[in-house]
């Protein structure tokens, strides 16, 4: 039968949890922890890391590793707050066409929610592999 | 209906068995009428719908069946997992110990008798300790020259190292360990930079 899972979606941090006999259950990803960092990295070799293991890789990739990626959701190029992360992230943040803040990884531009979605995939994944 | 008209025809005629049965005889028709007062069209209809309803029942139960199946295989699941992670904290908090004895060790430079006997007695003790991790499937991680693995290593730092592929662990500041295939803690290492 179908089940429904909650996910949080955090600005540093998400979390995934089933209701399981009317109590809500967090379950633990495939690492083992409750929380996964709400990191996406792009390797060299094309390859896509979410959560811990993109944590991990981050000082040799500073420019394909993104985090905090929810802050530019909903917000266009030229707010202050975007403004003011240009200054502040490794990785680069660009105009899109309709003027909002997208982020660009091995020259491929890519809206925020793209980017967070990846860490829903991971989130969702690690679900069914726990209630399968 | 018709029983309201038998009480009736019975009350009107009392003293008689045989009219009584008569009574009956010229009732039975309407009784039988009035069983079949349903249509065969409500019949079919009312068959429909139980055998509706008696499907609905049965993929319920098949449906609680499965879904008691899964939470058996979860429950199962989840008793293997706590066995064997039981001792992740305990063995955490012990990897520290184990980092210490081996920075005591490396510390511990010097030609002298005593020196040299410290040093004997700490490797063996690190030895032993090898031994207790091994008996609980803790495996240790020592990637130096390996390419780094960002499912297994830390990178702390990148460095520039000639001679040396990009991407490559180039020193391990601090060992890693995992437990039963899960990782207990990743290896601290410096990586080396691409040349630009």
């Amino acid at each position: 039968m179908a089940k429904i899972i909650g996910i949080d979606l955090g600005t540093t941090n998400s979390c995934v949890a089933v209701l399981e006999n009317g109590v809500a259950r967090v379950i633990e990803n495939s690492e083992g922890a409750r929380t996964t960092p709400s990191i996406i990295a792009f390797t060299n070799d094309d390859e896509v890391l979410v959560g811990q293991s993109a944590k991990r890789q981050a000082v040799t990739n500073p420019k394909n590793t993104l985090f905090a990626i929810k802050r530019l959701i909903g917000r266009r190029f030229k707010d202050d707050i975007v403004q003011k992360d240009i200054h502040m992230v490794p990785y680069k943040i660009v105009e899109a066409e309709n003027g909002d803040a997208w982020v660009q990884v091995h020259d491929k531009k890519m809206a925020a929610p793209e980017i967070s979605a990846r860490v829903l995939m991971k989130l969702k994944k690690d679900a069914e592999a726990y209630l399968r | 209906m018709s029983t309201e008209q038998e009480t009736v025809e019975a009350q009107i005629e009392p003293e008689a068995v045989q009219s009584d049965a008569t009574v009956s005889n010229e009732e039975q028709p309407h009784t039988e009428v009035a069983e079949h007062e349903y249509t065969i069209d409500e019949l079919k209809q009312e068959l429909a719908e139980t055998k509706h309803k008696a499907q609905e029942n049965w993929d319920k139960a098949l449906r609680v069946h499965a879904e008691m199946e899964n939470l058996k295989k979860r429950m199962q699941k989840d008793l293997e997992d706590t066995h064997k992670f039981a001792i992740t904290n305990f063995a955490k908090e012990l990897l520290t110990v184990m980092d210490s004895l081996v920075l005591g060790l490396q510390a511990a430079t010097g030609d002298s008798e005593d020196v040299k006997k410290f040093r004997e007695g700490s490797e063996l003790t690190i030895k032993q300790f090898e031994a207790v991790f091994n008996k609980f499937n803790i495996v240790t991680l020592d990637p130096l020259g390996s390419p780094f693995n960002a499912e297994q290593h830390q990178a702390v730092m990148m460095q520039a190292v000639q001679g040396v592929e990009a991407n490559t662990v180039v020193n391990v500041l601090q060992k890693g360990y995992m437990l039963n295939g899960r990782l207990l803690r990743p290896a601290m290492v410096i990586v080396a930079k691409a040349a630009d």
